[in-house]
């Protein structure tokens, strides 16, 4: 080894303790800055770190379902994934955004949009399907994650859109049955304690946890079959005759309860992304509308429950006009000498009205209360219209003429057929009801005498007769009756030629079963004719109806009488299939 | 004479190999737990930031893996280091140091040295980034001890002794704070002017001197309100915990959820996502919100045996007149220590929060590398001492 260096001093000992010294004191002072945190102050950090990362979370609580009387899904909320981001994180590459854009079915600009934002959460899609899910999730995205949600999904789709509504982002109900039953259905959420990582997921579950009360089904008394035959038929028709829209309600003549309900234009429930307010409205509902000659059953009633008339009583409409006051009301042919029944049957104007004036007011208008015009029904739809019934206080003459065949009064269908329960319960009146009924509510309002009713059901099956209004509301196989309505449509408070075509009836006669009430709103064509327009469709839905519900034919048709009846008013030869 | 020269070599081999036992199990054994420490405390406290990070491409074992290579880098390299001789080191530091300026000039050149969140600290490599601050630490080291050795008759002059020197560490220390690199230019400084210290210099001028300097800096940050407010925001991290005082906070809650014995491995919430840079610069806050005071206490322990082992290392050196290897061990000792120190302090708020790891632990490919090396040529120090009171060299 080579020698070492000769050295002039030794190094100074005690600075080199002294460095040590001090570094040993900095390490004691770590340590028992440490112990402070740790033991000490550990209580206001120990807050200061849950108030940053524990949460309490939502549980959701699952949405009842909506069934019909038979137990038919309608309306059923199924768990599915979302996607959500946290732009923060999500720096993409545009060829990642595209492919994420075209996963989602979204146009890149609004994708991008959503990845701009400043908030650490965004949802991108609340229900994407599941291999479009899975794809997404195969890319690895930074801050692209899924998530649990419900999605409500109606199987019927258009056909129960009005009676069944939708939910909003929430899960909430904000349409029809969705919202009138909201307590019902919708479940209350449960919480969670967690705690969450800076990236929202979620580490540990820290106890506290309370349980979601999951929501319970609505059974109502919508039949679906009863429902989809309502909807094509009207459907058809307010296609065939270029119509504005229109409405249908079946109701069991019992019970009242709603077996059918809907409107058109309608919409597909399970994708409004396109959705216009007009499609929205529950028209039977919410629409209220001058009924015209679909009234004159109850004022002809009225006059018979007061023994002014009998069926057979002559009343002479000649000259086919009358004058009240400075207005003439006329009937659209001169009928010259009438029965009673004949003016139900060929709808006169000026034959109701001669037997309207008869009648006190005050007693008038308490009958159409007590039919329910003028107030919502029970049903708890929303925005449910009460139509209007001015009272009677106000009513000049001519108010009173004009009302009995169903002008200056304004209904909902619902009501309409509502108030020929009155007809079908020999003579009282009931609510009617969303939900099913075990049996009939037992004590009904009074409004008509059976004899009345009965006789007036008599004379709304001549209706359907030859020489009634609507032969075409024939049903094979049934006996049915019911009253045609072409009214002129009132707008800025003048008549227009624009019409609302309607038709209310009831089989079986003897005994009714079901009331179906259709209205279409302004038919394009040539015909408007409650006759030509809405009678059809009524003998469609209710031919259907009584079949599905197995009600035993009364007035069973001979061969011939099939051939002929069908080469008179094209009706579907299906009862002429049977009958062979 | 070759076959002697190889017998020469091979029975030194020999004796070194039979010796193996003799390297200092104080020192060994304390480092070689902090390693393993290390090992799994940067697994734990970096597997959230991999599995999430389009950098490590979502691979949960990206920082562990490497912080393992690096390991064994460090271990390999330091074995062959530990042969060579403190001579050697002593003869060859100049040269060392100039290759540690030339580093960090060329960290400085654009497209030779990378940057990364506004700092140019890291030279592109084919197998990890180098850092030539972590290295030109181990080589101030080296070359202050060799000047301050060469100095020792100079010890009372200004000019001579401590001028010079002053002269290189401003040098080497706007070229740190040219990158910016705080941190190191802070630590680099503590071990120039320490070396400088143990060495002899005057007492009264470094003192001096020191004040004066200390004071100056201290006078420019106070005089500007924005700085200040910088330095001292650590002070009260909860005025603005979701800004200047966001990583501090988080580190502090850390320490409070670890209470006296931990939350258990594996299971901080502070890192996931919430504590910044949990697995280099705030792994001390992971290690105690997992093991607790327990586990902050073991690894102040283990830094304080190794700095303490250093000390009595370069002691034993200066009894036997090495008065070189003397300093590099306590030099070694000043630079492991103090960097500890800060890095702790900053972790438990004691010092305001400046970006430097925690030797030893911290991630980082040039750090351990250094810090392995550092510990190989300590060993080194004790061997020979050893060697010589046997009177085998």
């Amino acid at each position: 080894m080579k020698a070492k260096p000769l050295i002039p001093h030794k190094l100074p000992v005690f600075r080199a303790r002294l460095v040590l010294g001090m570094l040993l004191l900095g390490f004691g002072a770590l340590l028992g800055r440490a112990a402070w945190l740790q033991t000490i102050d550990k209580e206001f950090l120990l807050n200061q770190g849950r108030v940053r990362y524990e949460r309490v979370v939502s549980i959701p609580a699952y949405r009842g379902r909506i069934l019909d009387r038979h137990g038919e899904v309608l309306a059923v909320s199924m768990p599915v994934k979302g996607i959500v981001a946290d732009p923060n994180e999500a720096d993409l590459a545009p060829g990642q955004v595209r492919m994420l854009a075209r996963l989602l079915d979204m146009s890149v600009d609004e994708l991008a949009d959503k990845l701009d934002s400043e908030r650490d959460y965004v949802s991108l899609k609340r229900y994407v399907p599941k291999e479009k899910v899975e794809q997404i999730v195969a890319m690895k995205l930074p801050g692209i994650r899924t998530e649990n949600n419900y999605r409500r999904f109606y199987p019927d789709g258009e056909v129960a859109a009005h009676v069944l509504g939708f939910t909003g982002l929430e899960d909430n109900g904000l349409e029809g049955v969705e919202l009138a039953f909201e307590e019902q259905l919708a479940g209350r959420p449960g919480q969670r304690r967690v705690i969450k990582d800076n990236r929202r997921q979620i580490v540990e579950d820290i106890g506290g946890l309370v349980p979601p009360r999951e929501g319970r089904d609505v059974t109502l008394s919508i039949d679906s079959k009863i429902q989809f035959l309502a909807f094509s038929a009207l459907k058809q028709a307010v296609t065939d005759h270029k119509a504005k829209g229109g409405s249908i309600v079946v109701l069991d003549a019992q019970t009242g309860e709603v077996l059918g309900l809907a409107s058109y234009p309608s919409y597909n429930p399970n994708d409004r992304s396109r959705l216009q307010p007009s499609q929205v409205r529950n028209r039977a509902l919410t629409d209220a509308f001058e009924p015209g000659s679909t009234m004159k059953p109850f004022s002809v009633s009225m006059a018979l429950d007061r023994h002014q008339v009998r069926p057979d009583t002559a009343i002479d409409t000649a000259p086919g006009c009358i004058v009240i006051g400075r207005a003439r009301i006329c009937d659209s042919h001169a009928h010259g000498v009438l029965s009673v029944a004949q003016v139900i049957q060929k709808s006169s104007n000026v034959g109701t009205v001669k037997m309207a004036l008869n009648l006190p007011p005050e007693k008038m208008w308490a009958s159409l209360d007590d039919l329910g015009f003028g107030s919502q029904t029970r049903l708890g739809f929303p925005g449910e219209t009460a139509g209007v019934l001015r009272p009677y206080k106000n009513w000049r003459e001519v108010n009173q003429a004009t009302m009995s065949y169903g002008h200056g009064i304004s209904v909902s269908l619902m009501q309409l057929a509502h108030a020929y329960l009155a007809f079908s319960k020999d003579g009282e009146i009931i609510p009617v009801s969303l939900t099913p009924l075990d049996r009939a509510p037992e004590s009904g309002r009074r409004v008509f005498a059976v004899e009345t009713a009965r006789n007036m059901r008599n004379m709304m099956a001549t209706v359907v007769e030859e020489g009634g209004t609507a032969p075409l509301g024939r049903v094979s196989g049934y006996r049915v009756g019911g009253k045609t309505g072409t009214a002129h449509k009132l707008e800025h408070g003048q008549y227009v030629d624009k019409y609302v075509a309607s038709f209310v009836g009831l089989a079986p006669i003897a005994n009714p079963r079901l009331i179906v009430a259709v209205m279409v709103d302004e038919p394009g064509t040539k015909a408007y004719y409650g006759g030509e327009v809405a009678a059809p469709v009524f003998s469609k839905v209710m031919a259907g109806s009584l079949r599905a519900m197995g009600v035993q034919q009364d007035m069973p048709l001979t061969r011939m009488q099939m051939v002929s009846l069908e080469k008179q008013s094209g009706l579907l030869p299906i009862a002429y299939e049977e009958a062979q | 004479m070759s076959s002697s020269v190889g017998i020469g070599t091979y029975r030194r081999y020999r004796a070194q190999s039979a010796q193996v036992n003799e390297l200092d199990p104080l020192l060994i054994w304390p480092a070689v737990l902090l390693l393993l420490i290390s090992l799994v405390m940067v697994f734990s406290a970096s597997i959230a930031v991999a599995e999430a990070g389009k950098y490590s491409a979502y691979d949960p074992y990206f920082f562990v893996r490497r912080q393992a290579m690096f390991l064994g880098a460090g271990v390999v390299v330091s074995a062959i280091l530990f042969q060579v001789e403190m001579e050697t080191w002593q003869r060859i530091s100049h040269w060392l140091f100039v290759l540690g300026v030339v580093l960090l000039i060329a960290v400085l050149i654009p497209h030779v040295g990378r940057e990364v969140n506004g700092a140019r600290r890291w030279i592109p490599m084919p197998f990890a980034n180098l850092q030539p601050s972590e290295l030109m630490k181990l080589f101030v080291v080296l070359y202050g001890a060799a000047y301050a050795v060469r100095k020792l008759a100079y010890m009372e002059s200004f000019r001579h002794a401590f001028l010079p020197m002053a002269g290189v560490i401003a040098v080497v220390g706007s070229l740190l704070l040219l990158e910016p690199d705080f941190g190191a230019f802070v630590v680099i400084v503590a071990i120039g002017f320490g070396i400088l210290f143990l060495g002899g210099i005057n007492g009264r001028l470094f003192f001096s001197l020191g004040g004066v300097l200390i004071g100056a800096f201290a006078l420019i940050i106070w005089l500007s309100p924005y700085r200040r407010a910088r330095i001292l925001a650590y002070l009260d991290p909860w005025q603005d915990p979701l800004g200047k005082g966001y990583q501090l906070s988080h580190s502090l809650i850390a320490f409070g959820r670890g209470e006296l014995f931990g939350t258990g491995l594996g299971t901080s919430v502070e890192k996931l996502h919430y504590l910044p840079e949990a697995h280099t610069d705030f792994l001390l806050a992971v290690i105690g919100e997992e093991l607790g005071l327990m586990g902050v206490a073991v690894v102040i322990g283990l830094f304080a045996l190794i700095v303490h082992r250093a000390f009595v290392i370069g002691k034993q050196a200066m009894l036997l007149d090495r008065l070189y290897a003397s300093l590099v061990a306590q030099g070694i000792g000043i630079w492991i220590g103090f960097q500890a120190f800060i890095n702790m302090g900053v972790n438990v708020g004691l010092l305001p929060t400046k970006g430097l790891t925690l030797p030893l632990m911290s991630f980082g490919g040039s750090g351990i590398l250094a810090n392995c090396i550092a510990l190989a040529i300590l060993l080194r120090v004790d061997w020979e001492n050893r060697q010589l009171m046997r009177g085998q060299s």
